[in-house]
């Protein structure tokens, strides 16, 4: 037998050698029944200088039953997490800095989808019955704190997670949320991520993902988004979809502009790839389908630029959006763009977006693709904020207690759509807002108060849904879902609700409490309005991962920021310093007062006269027995010398009886 | 007369079977824990890095964690067999200048923190629970394995810690503490569940050598960066990051690895005769008396490294082929006893070593073995072994009586 497979095995290695390069070509061809990779990134001008890096990987993996368990390109390590702990959906982000929704945009697809609270959020949906959701839950958290280096196990704790209803996302039941505010992000949680790509850093676009620089940003946050249509039936679904993101604002180094201080508006400061990463892309990564970089241009500054160019009176030759043109009056782009695509009209939008659309295929070592854009006149433009800014802050003062105000202030945004919408007459805003609080925060629900244009409103008018899960004392947290319709004409709003602080137990504090307890961020979406933009007309199936991600219609949602809660910190060192000054105050008196009482002081002296000589004479007797027993003196008397010197004389005892037998045997 | 000296013969024969039973049980019981430790060879190496600090000011500790991570690797144990623990973020950190970077030397010349360092455990996750689970394998069962302490009898364990310390204590974190009590204890469970051949416990913090006073587990090298009653010294100031970037002991203990790679031969010893009290401006203290081999003879990557010794064998499924028997063989006696699974390799070396330390340990062995004995009879708990070498002894007091009457 053994023989046999000995035959055998040249055979099957051949038959490896074989079939090996053939499934790996059709791997990198990227047949549509297989597996796929693509990297792309989107770089994006903000209007306070500073610019967005998006980057965008995205595999997918057939239906296991269809295909097997062995993948080329697909990261096994996420595909056993899918197999292992039933997950539908998930996302993980991590998250350093905030997104400043006023000028990064608050209406975009990245906005709504990239912009994340600081620290680890993770969601899940698990196709598992009900009762096993938790248990779920508690393992996928542990298994990704060892895939990427985080202590996401904390989410492990009932009190920590909770099970939103309608609040985060409309499927519920099976779905779990979880956010650690203070998880730091650095290099350790972006290595295993990188390592899930196929190139992992090594090529194509991630080769960009210099360390240093991406964290000396002003937001980071890398994301993880999973969707699996393992558990259904086969053919419904794509497989398990693996989307990657990492969002990183920069500020570009303006050495360039100094001398355009004579501007009234400053220049905007110019990049390249190099400038902002210290690294080019010198070759794509040949296991991906399409690698593709982008430049966005935002609709409000294609507008400005428009109007720019009609004041200056420049022919509309070099226009920006025709195609192959990488100078105009306004900037120029260092490299010549493959493809300008141009927004297709939004409803509401005034001015469409540019995308130019740059393929590094034919880009390798000798000739590195650095893409750059210098600015010639100073632009001004605004990012297209969410129809309400949306802030959280703290009232209140001292240790007891306290309240959570949700502000709501209205923007330009509504303003237009209050002016589209009164015309047709019902003109309601809606708000959702979903909201985690700890469990030692004890929030009172029924002190709930809502603020229209300052002024107070029936709880009833406002609020058309409300789920609220009140929170357990080291069970579970607070957990409130709200469904808000505001008037239209609404300038602010604002909602309150009061809480009591807790107390923890002393070894529940975590070793920096001083610096206060985190409430993690409050997500506040807008169902009304949904954010999709879409570039290309036909439906066709190659569309880049990145467009077909702005084209899907995501409702519009903002995070707010995360409070800091002082709570009553006991001091650590109390018991100890109670005890010590206890114990010193009691010795002192009472010390003092036995003294006083008890104290005979010529009665001593004669007691000391009298001992003096047996003590003397005992002395001399322990010494004297001291040497002719050879012992030294303090062993004397001592029980353990006594009882192992006893059971060595036995032993001794029985050797000589043992030897004596012997003698007796064969001699006597 | 006759019927006394028969009664005084049997109680003779008694005495006689329960010292016998003695040996047995001795060799029985005692052989299989004792020498397996020593027979077995050493097949892997792990490292636990601790820094157990908190906050920006103790940066220093945690470029010591950092510094000891990346010469460990560079001598060759991959990351999946290092458990680092860091008590805080210093490279992502707010006040640090150079996000993502640390550095251990103002010359600022090598990031700590390059591209591929695998954090284990970190920030709140550090606490004297966690290490203590570490180090004994009490884990629940939703821990991944990268959070584990995957060793077995033939690991070699460098335990590396780093922190704020005092007489027979190390702070984690400003709020818990590491007794030496504590460390003793786990490390003996470790040697009773056999998670090491060797360990070899580095201390870098004030008064580290109190934190070895309760070690009594063979196979164990400890050394501390200083006596009791003394302090460790950070070595150097960064102005540009603001604090202290390292400490004296680890700084000479890296200056020492920087000349080495990984096929040098230095040797323990010289490690040790490397710390200059007036360098340190402290005394590294090394407690040798619980480790058998001469620290002569143990080269350094015995512990920093992962180098070990190859057996060569011609076929690739046989385990060792007859050429290779003279050198090595595999012990698989005590694979059926005591280990199941766990495959035990021994080399002649090895046992002759055993074999002259026993020659050496005669004089106190006899003594050795009536106080086991001692002890057995005392607690008998075990009674059905007690019982079937009870028969054994049987035998040759059967012997006896047919000698005698021959």
């Amino acid at each position: 037998m053994a023989l046999l497979f000995l035959l055998l095995r040249p055979v099957l290695l051949l038959s490896l050698f074989h079939f090996g390069p053939i499934s790996q070509s059709q791997a990198a061809s990227g047949s549509p029944a297989g597996e796929d990779f693509s990297e792309e990134l989107l770089l994006r001008p903000l209007p306070d200088r500073k610019l967005l890096a998006h980057f965008h990987f995205q595999s997918r993996a057939p239906h296991t039953s269809s295909d097997g368990r062995h993948h080329h390109l697909f990261p096994k390590a996420i595909s056993q997490l899918v197999q292992k702990f039933h997950v539908k959906e998930m996302e993980l982000s991590f998250t350093q800095g905030r997104w400043n929704y006023d000028q990064w945009g608050g209406f975009d697809p990245i906005s709504s989808s990239n912009a994340k609270p600081p620290g680890v959020e993770l969601w899940a949906v698990f196709d598992v019955p009900h009762e096993q959701v938790d248990d779920s839950w508690k393992n996928l958290t542990h298994a990704l704190s060892g895939l990427f280096c985080a202590s996401i196990n904390f989410l492990e704790s009932s009190t920590t997670y909770s099970a939103p209803d309608w609040g985060y996302r409309p499927d519920s039941g099976s779905l779990r949320y979880g956010s650690l505010p203070r998880e730091a992000v650095c290099t350790e949680n972006l290595t295993p991520w990188l390592k899930l790509l196929p190139c992992r850093d090594k090529a194509g676009l991630s080769t960009l993902m210099h360390r240093p620089s991406i964290y000396k940003g002003y937001y980071h946050s890398q994301r993880l988004r999973l969707t699996s249509s393992e558990f259904e039936p086969e053919g419904v679904g794509s497989g398990i979809v693996l989307e990657q993101t990492l969002t990183v604002v920069v500020q570009p180094s303006s050495q360039r502009t100094v001398r355009s201080y004579s501007h009234e508006t400053k220049l905007q400061p110019s990049w390249s790839l190099t400038s902002i990463f210290g690294r080019k892309v010198s070759s794509r990564c040949v296991l991906a389908k399409s690698s593709i970089v982008y430049l966005q241009l935002d609709g409000s500054l294609v507008a400005e630029l428009d109007s720019l160019q009609k004041e200056n009176k420049i022919s509309s030759a070099d226009n920006y959006v025709s195609e192959g043109v990488r100078s105009n009056a306004c900037f120029e782009v260092s490299v010549k763009p493959d493809r300008v695509l141009k927004e297709l009209k939004g409803v509401e939008k005034k001015s469409p977006s540019v995308l130019y659309e740059f393929s590094i295929d034919k880009y390798n070592e000798s000739g590195p693709f650095d893409l750059g854009l210098t600015w010639k006149v100073p632009v001004a433009w605004s990012c297209q904020k969410a129809p309400l800014h949306v802030s959280r802050f703290l009232m209140g003062s001292g240790n007891e207690r306290g309240a959570i105000a949700i502000s709501l202030r209205s923007t330009e945004l509504t303003d237009e759509l209050l002016h589209t919408k009164t015309s047709e007459g019902t003109c309601k805003l809606e708000v959702k807002i979903f909201q985690v609080v700890p469990w030692y925060i004890k929030v009172y629900f029924h002190t709930l108060q809502v603020f229209v244009n300052e002024e107070p409103q029936a709880v009833s008018d406002v609020v058309e849904k409300m789920r609220v899960s009140p929170s357990v004392d080291k069970l579970s947290p607070g957990v409130m879902e709200m469904l808000l319709k505001f008037p239209c004409g609404m300038k602010s709003a604002a909602i309150t609700l009061e809480f009591d602080k807790g107390f923890l137990h002393i070894d529940e504090y975590p070793p920096d409490a001083n610096q206060g307890f985190d409430i993690p961020s409050a997500i506040i979406s807008f169902p009304n309005f949904h954010t999709s933009m879409q570039f290309l007309k036909d439906d066709s199936s190659d569309k880049s991962a990145i467009l077909s991600k702005f084209e899907e219609n995501s409702a519009v949602l903002a995070y707010t920021e995360v409070l800091l809660v002082p709570l009553t910190t006991p001091d650590f060192s109390m018991p100890y310093n109670v005890i010590t000054i206890t114990c010193t105050v009691c010795a002192l008196y009472f010390g003092s007062l036995l003294n006083v009482l008890r104290r005979r002081v010529g009665e001593e002296e004669r007691l000391e006269n009298k001992e003096k000589q047996p003590g003397w004479l005992r002395q001399l007797l322990f010494r004297l027995y001291a040497k002719i027993t050879g012992r030294p003196l303090e062993a004397v008397g001592s029980t353990s010398t006594s009882s192992s010197s006893s059971s060595s004389k036995l032993g001794f005892i029985i050797l000589v009886a043992g030897i004596a037998v012997f003698w007796q045997v064969y001699y006597g | 007369m006759r019927f006394k000296m028969c009664n005084l013969f049997n109680w003779v024969v008694i005495m006689a079977a329960f010292l016998v039973l003695g040996s047995i049980n001795v060799y029985a019981f005692g052989s299989p824990s004792s020498s397996s430790a020593e027979t077995t060879m050493h097949t892997n190496n792990w490292a636990v890095l601790v820094c157990t600090s908190r906050f920006w000011f103790n940066y220093r500790h945690m470029a010591n964690t950092l510094s000891l991570y990346r010469t460990v690797k560079r001598l060759g144990i991959p990351d999946e067999r290092i458990i680092l623990m860091l008590a805080d973020d210093m490279a992502c950190n707010a006040r640090n200048k150079y996000p993502a970077q640390v550095f251990n030397n103002e010359n600022h010349r090598l990031n700590l923190y390059g591209d591929n360092v695998e954090v284990d455990y970190r920030g709140y996750e550090v606490t004297v629970e966690n290490f203590l689970r570490v180090l004994t394998g009490r884990h629940e069962t939703a821990v991944p394995r990268s959070k584990r302490l995957l060793s077995d009898e033939g690991s070699h364990i460098l335990l590396y810690m780093t922190g704020h310390g005092g007489d027979e204590f190390l702070k984690f974190q400003d709020s818990e503490e590491l007794q030496s009590h504590d460390l003793a204890d786990a490390v003996k469970q470790m040697k009773e569940k056999r998670r090491f051949k060797e360990l070899l416990i580095m201390v870098d913090t004030c008064q580290a050598a109190t934190l070895f006073s309760q070690l009594q587990s063979p196979g164990v090298l400890a050394i501390g960066s200083s006596m009791k009653g003394e302090n460790s010294y950070s070595h150097h100031l960064d102005s540009d990051v603001g604090v202290s970037v390292v400490d004296r002991f680890t700084f000479y203990t890296l200056a020492f690895f920087e000349r080495l790679n990984m096929y040098d031969n230095a040797s323990v010893s010289s490690l040790f005769n490397s710390y200059h009290p007036s360098l340190l401006m402290s005394t590294a203290y090394h407690r040798t008396d619980l480790y058998q081999r001469r620290l002569e003879e143990v080269p350094v990557t015995n512990f920093f490294g992962s180098v070990m010794e190859t057996i060569h064998t011609d076929s690739a499924y046989k385990a060792l082929s007859r050429k290779s028997y003279s050198r090595a063989e595999i012990n698989s006696l005590f694979d059926q006893s005591a280990n199941g699974d766990k495959r035990t390799l021994a080399d002649s070396n090895g046992q002759d070593q055993f074999s002259d330390l026993k020659n050496e340990d005669q004089q106190g062995a006899f003594r050795h073995l009536w106080n086991t004995f001692n002890d057995k009879v005392g607690k008998i708990e075990d009674v059905d072994s007690f019982v079937r070498y009870g028969l054994l002894a049987m035998v040759p007091l059967l012997l006896l009586p047919t000698l005698l009457s021959w």
